[in-house]
């Protein structure tokens, strides 16, 4: 007996739980310099889609994930498509989590997908009741496909539709209740998002259910000047994290307490050096935190 | 007018995405000073830069022979002719070729196609799912007869790719970064077919002799080693044999008809 049983490899750790600490958005540019320099980092994230099939990326992953926790974070399943999720990429993306066994596996409150064609951006949805019960059962169908709870996030917005009646910590915290699902808040696009719509983002933090929170991003944008003293904010993630969104961050951290915290960048990726800058940014906040904490606690 | 149901508003919102002429969903969208049209004009220009971007990473020699300019706005009249259809954008692309080939901008560039079909098949090639090489050692202990009726699977990651032009030698200068070569290479001569494979290493490409095609085509669609070696010299056969091995361009060997060695 046991001949025939598949014996775990004993390199692999079993999903190594991401840590409430800084991580960094690992992009390609990164991959020889993580492999060779195993920099000091406390986990990575990349995105799912740049992994499906063989050759180097995974192989680079699978190399990766031996030293460092991973979460795969998804740009293209499109959970607010109203015809329902693509089978073959939710197959490709379950692929991918069970050769990696991620820590955390996460994808957005958006729509990318209609009639079958791929429109290459995270699209705004109206928030509604209708839109609700559509994002809830594509959100179901994700988590039953890679057997776990999954992460949801706050997409940068750029419009609003007219029929909204919902506001969308409201609706990311009614996704949350429903299937169980956590939120993965993003403080750059609450910032950017509050900026394109005269929003208030400390109010819109402040809404969300802290118990729910399982991870956050930060990322810097870009301000696209639209003549006549307009303005937009392009959550662009081609900079460093910008001072008023590293204030909305520590708001973020004193109400949601210590939670993973990733650095992502990726237009006009800099050196690796520049990335962990920017994590120990987060790593002082989150020490902060603790140690106040602690403080409190102690006296 | 009644609000729309999601499936209809995506549709209208998809069709303002695809043609810039197209209002799309502006009418449900909310304007102040910064207009319902400018800011879905956000969405167009990231939709239209995702893709042009991926069009760049599987083709950038193409990009370097026409230049940055010229290759976005090809890339941007083919995905109004050619929306992905799926968000793996690694399969996106395909028709690039064929396109390249009817856009009368190209029609100067008659090796341009070429290129870009090595290049489809070059991507492919680099992300095909895994699996291990064929070890020939696993066939050394076999007679003739055995190996003879063995069927070898084609690693996943290799193509047949028929070319006109030079394009091989083209795309190894500019992706070795030797373009002063460029030069030398004579665009005149007979079309021959390249085999793409991933090793180890990376994509390999080696030029076939017709013979050559002809026992590779067989052996990749599952004909007999005895049966697609038949018609080659021997020695010429049993060379090129052992090089699909050492390189790794297959992956298993079937024997259906034999019992299964120890």
């Amino acid at each position: 007996m046991g001949v025939n049983m598949a014996l775990p490899d004993p390199r692999r750790a079993v999903s190594e739980p991401i840590p409430a600490a800084a991580g960094i958005g690992l992009r390609f540019p990164h991959h020889r310099a993580v492999v060779e320099r195993r920099p000091a980092v406390a986990w990575f994230e990349v995105h799912t889609e740049n992994y499906m099939g063989g050759g180097a990326p995974i192989q680079y992953l699978e190399t990766i994930r031996r030293d460092y926790p991973i979460s795969l974070h998804g740009v293209g399943l499109s959970l607010g498509s109203a015809a329902g999720l693509d089978r073959e990429h939710l197959e490709r993306v379950r692929q991918v989590a069970a050769r990696i066994e991620p820590g955390l596996i996460s994808d957005h409150l958006s729509w990318s997908i209609s009639d079958g064609l791929y429109l290459g951006d995270l699209l705004p949805l109206p928030m509604t009741e209708e839109v609700l019960d559509v994002v809830c059962r594509n959100v179901q169908q994700f988590q039953e496909a890679v057997g776990r709870r999954v992460l949801i996030e706050n997409p940068s917005s750029y419009l609003r539709f007219r029929h909204s009646t919902i506001p969308e910590w409201e609706f990311l915290a009614a996704v949350a209740a429903r299937t169980g699902c956590g939120i993965l808040c993003d403080v750059n696009n609450i910032f950017v998002s509050a900026a394109n719509h005269g929003g208030d983002a400390g109010h819109y933090l402040a809404s969300l259910p802290a118990a729910a929170i399982g991870e956050i991003h930060l990322a810097g944008h870009a301000r696209k000047d639209l003549g006549h003293g307009r303005e937009i904010r392009i959550d662009d993630h081609g900079s460093r994290v910008d001072p008023a969104v590293w204030h909305l961050y520590m708001e973020a951290i004193d109400r949601f307490g210590p939670v993973p915290t990733l650095i992502e960048w990726d237009t006009n990726v800099p050196p690796l050096e520049i990335l962990i800058e920017e994590a120990a940014t987060a790593t002082a906040i989150l020490d902060e935190n603790r140690s106040r904490n602690a403080y409190a606690r102690a006296s | 007018m009644p609000m729309p149901a999601l499936l209809e508003l995506q549709r209208d919102f998809a069709r303002g995405l695809l043609a810039a002429d197209d209002p799309g969903a502006t009418p449900w969208i909310l304007g102040d000073a910064v207009t319902a049209a400018d800011r879905a004009a956000v969405h167009r220009n990231t939709f239209v830069g995702v893709i042009v971007a991926a069009m760049r990473i599987t083709y950038p020699v193409v990009e370097r022979l026409v230049g940055a300019e010229f290759f976005e706005a090809a890339a941007q009249l083919f995905l109004q002719d050619h929306p992905p259809r799926s968000a793996y954008l690694n399969a996106y692309g395909a028709e690039f070729a064929a396109f390249l080939a009817a856009f009368p901008p190209a029609a100067a560039l008659g090796y341009l196609p070429d290129v870009a079909r090595l290049e489809w098949a070059v991507a492919g090639a680099a992300t095909a799912e895994d699996a291990p090489p064929l070890d020939p050692a696993a066939l050394a202990s076999l007679s003739p007869e055995q190996l003879e009726a063995l069927r070898l699977v084609p690693h996943p990651s290799l193509r047949l790719v028929a070319l006109a032009t030079p394009a091989d030698a083209i795309w190894r200068a500019i992706a070795s970064g030797q373009e002063d070569a460029l030069g030398t290479i004579a665009i005149a001569g007979d079309p021959f077919t390249v085999v793409v494979h991933r090793s180890p290493n990376g994509v390999m490409l080696r030029r076939l002799t017709a013979t050559e095609l002809a026992v590779t085509a067989a052996l990749s669609l599952g004909s007999p080693i005895g049966t697609a070696l038949a018609g080659a010299p021997e020695a010429e056969a049993m060379t090129l044999l052992a090089d699909h091995l050492a390189s790794g361009r297959f992956t298993r060997a079937e024997a259906p008809d034999l019992p299964q060695e120890a």
